[in-house]
């Protein structure tokens, strides 16, 4: 009986629970609590970002809905080609137009953007307890990845979703080790094995592609010059310094005698296929396009190849590196939902993610690339890629910031100069000298033109 | 005034109200940017300092500073070369080709309309048709070469190749423009004429250069003069194929202006040498339309 009635009981407070259940959640739409509004504060709005197309915010969208269920958000995010992507944002921030809430920071264009404030101070929301919770950690971030983002005064503008570490790939190990051959260590020895091998079935010394002022100062600083006197405090460009033109000449018998026909116009894609087929043996450029070699399943080479450090110059050995991170506009309409995004797509999980599920390992969170899970999945024929790119990553914010030519908002016209006479010379236009001189005169020109007091 | 005087005057306002809205329209749209364009080439306009566009301190500086550029004088000159061999070349082979394809046949019908694709094609797809048949690594030309035992350089990345090589593609491109041209012209000549000569027992050679070419050269001019405007537009395949390069061969005016707007952020700058290259396209269309005049005034 007991029983019979606890279980009217029962059926009872069922239906009235249910009907006050109802009537509760019909108040709750009218009139949302607080605390609900608290869970979602940005509930509807639509974010719009901007980057360049590439793997990360390939990978990304595959998150994005997760982000998009837990904020009621929707990130509209607009990916374009390298190029256009960074003409339009320059634009857009430039004018101080609204149009996007966040953006990528593109290394090239980032210390132009944060010279004119064109972005919004980020530490306004790490330093807000509120903003950011604590063990999202800021210092979590490789510091060499982040020093394009920073200003004179140490604010941060942006923070690094990639980062770029110069290393050397080796696809044809099993050729070298036939002649005898070690892995160059040196800017001779590198020159030695591309003599020994270009040709050896096949298969071309080296290969590289149309950016020179991304691969070439890497040799210019080996050898102890620099594209500027002292940067980012001094920039009278130094191209015809000796260091200069010794480093022009070298790497362009490099490209003249052992790499593919062509080399000068090859894109990163054709360069990196030549390296993954094994018709090219060394090809020296940042470590998510050579560790495709080990790691890509359309690798040729994968138990021939090796990846390493860059060779070391007479004096230096300065293998580059760079980041490419998201910030702010400063006149972005909703600053507070982007820096959700920002914290959602660079927190640590998504890292991790990225890493487990993917492979991306190109991430910059510190503790990500230190952990044993990411040691496991990036350690291939027991070579530690994790520990190599960290390294190199982190070289430039170790003593001087042999980077920094590359973070000054004059770089791009520098630079380009530099392109110009290097193919001049690989060419057989000019000799080094004769082009780093033009090139020294029509960079200080054209840097006096845009208005820079030298 | 008389009623005729009248109803001229009446004609003349109703002509004008009638091109009004047209020339308002006219003047929106191309009119107020190119005004815009002088007024910023007058400013040292940078992107990243905004308040340059409104420096009119030394307004003739860009203007001074163009002669003294190497890269500006050397891309007029690459320009030049372009144009010229381009230009060249497409009324060559677009007239020998109509005259080959002149004739009333199912296939030649056929081949007309195959040989019109390259000119109603995308100027971007056709650099990277040509991309990729300039690409030794997947170029069939490099792998045709290989199997005769040819070594071919690297087209696009040699000094001496790679400005023939935009020429070559150029005139693919739009070789068709002149051959529809000239066809149209061609099926305008009197039977007659050819008939006569034949009978006066004139060869075919001497029926071309006496009948055929004298009919033909107008329109051969007048194409000419719309492709050397025209050939000023290179730019995607210049872009896609040699980025300018090597070193600043391939380099024509529009794509420094290009460069100098949008990787160095000089906005006054290009502008000044877009407004130096707009002057000499202007002056190459007041051409055309002067020959124009020129031929109806003959006619």
């Amino acid at each position: 009986m007991t029983k019979k009635n606890s279980s009217h009981k029962s059926a009872g407070f069922s239906r009235r629970a249910l009907l006050q259940a109802g009537a509760a959640t019909l108040g709750a739409a009218g009139f949302p609590l607080p605390a609900i509004a608290q869970t979602k504060p940005f509930a509807g709005v639509t974010l719009r970002g901007a980057s360049f197309q590439h793997r990360f915010f390939t990978l990304l969208q595959n998150y994005i809905p997760e982000f998009e269920a837990q904020t009621g958000m929707k990130v509209d995010l607009q990916l374009s080609a390298f190029p256009v992507y960074n003409q339009q944002a320059n634009l857009e921030l430039s004018s101080g137009g609204s149009a996007f809430d966040f953006v990528n920071v593109t290394f090239i264009l980032a210390a132009r953007w944060v010279a004119a404030g064109l972005l919004a101070n980020l530490d306004e929301f790490t330093g807000d307890p509120n903003l950011t919770p604590a063990e999202w950690s800021p210092k979590d971030f490789v510091e060499g990845a982040q020093v394009p983002y920073r200003d004179a005064k140490g604010a941060t503008y942006g923070y690094s979703w990639e980062g770029g570490a110069m290393v050397m790939g080796l696809s044809r190990m099993d050729l070298m080790e036939k002649k005898g051959l070690k892995i160059p260590r040196t800017f001779a020895e590198l020159q030695q094995v591309c003599t020994e091998i270009n040709g050896t079935d096949n298969v071309n010394g080296i290969v590289s592609f149309q950016l020179h002022h991304w691969c070439l100062p890497p040799y210019i600083q080996g050898f102890g010059g620099n594209i500027f006197r002292k940067p980012p405090a001094d920039i009278m460009p130094t191209l015809n310094s000796p260091e200069a033109v010794q480093a022009v000449d070298y790497y362009a018998n490099l490209l003249k005698n052992y790499a593919p026909k062509g080399v000068l116009t090859y894109t990163e894609d054709q360069a990196r296929q030549s390296h993954m087929t094994g018709r090219s043996n060394i090809f020296i450029h940042s470590s998510a396009w050579i560790t495709p070699i080990l790691l890509s399943n359309d690798s040729k080479v994968k138990d021939t190849s090796r990846v390493v450090r860059m060779p070391a110059g007479p004096v230096h050995d300065y293998p580059a590196a760079n980041s490419q991170g998201l910030g702010i506009p400063k006149h972005a309409k909703n600053k507070k939902a982007a820096w959700e995004f920002i914290k959602w797509a660079l927190s640590p999980e998504i890292s991790m993610r990225l890493v487990k599920e993917h492979g991306h390992s190109s991430v910059c969170r510190r503790s990500v690339i230190e952990s044993e899970e990411y040691r496991k999945l990036n350690t291939v024929n027991g070579q530690d890629l994790g520990a190599l790119y960290l390294e190199v990553l982190g070289l430039p914010a170790k003593g001087d910031n042999y980077m920094a030519y590359r973070t000054v908002k004059e770089f791009p016209i520098v630079g380009d100069v530099l392109n110009k006479a290097f193919e001049q010379v690989a060419t057989g236009q000019l000799a080094a000298q004769a082009a780093m001189n033009a090139a020294q005169e029509q960079a200080v020109a054209n840097l006096r033109r845009a208005g820079t007091t030298l | 005034m008389s009623g005729e005087g009248l109803v001229d005057a009446e004609r003349r306002r109703f002509n004008r109200l009638a091109l009004a809205p047209s020339l308002i329209v006219l003047f929106v749209i191309a009119g107020l940017p190119a005004i815009y364009l002088v007024v910023i080439s007058l400013t040292p306009f940078q992107l990243v300092n905004p308040g340059s566009s409104t420096d009119f301190s030394s307004p003739l500086r860009n203007y001074l500073l163009l002669p003294g550029d190497p890269r500006f004088v050397n891309s007029l000159w690459v320009q030049a070369k372009l144009s010229f061999w381009g230009v060249l070349l497409q009324v060559l082979f677009g007239m020998l080709l109509a005259l080959l394809l002149h004739t009333q046949s199912r296939v030649v019908e056929f081949a007309r309309t195959l040989f019109l694709i390259p000119m109603v094609l995308p100027p971007i797809v056709v650099a990277i048709i040509w991309k990729l048949i300039y690409t030794p690594d997947i170029s069939p030309l490099y792998y045709a070469a290989s199997l005769l035992n040819v070594t071919m350089p690297s087209l696009t990345s040699s000094v001496d190749f790679a400005l023939s090589a935009i020429i070559i593609a150029d005139t693919w491109e739009w070789m068709p423009f002149t051959f529809l041209m000239v066809l149209a012209a061609l099926q305008t000549i009197p039977e007659e004429f050819s008939e006569a000569a034949l009978v006066d027992g004139a060869n075919r050679l001497q029926i071309f250069f006496y009948i055929t070419l004298p009919f033909i050269t107008p329109i051969l001019v007048i194409s000419g003069m719309f492709r050397l405007i025209d050939s000023v537009k290179a730019f995607p395949l210049v872009f896609l194929l040699t980025g300018g390069g090597p070193g600043s061969v391939t380099e024509v005016t529009n794509y420094y202006a290009y460069l100098l707007a949008f990787d160095f952020n000089e906005i006054g700058y290009s502008s000044s040498v877009t407004i130096v290259m707009l002057l000499l396209v202007v002056a190459v269309s007041l051409g055309v339309v002067w020959m124009g005049r020129r031929r109806e005034a003959m006619a």
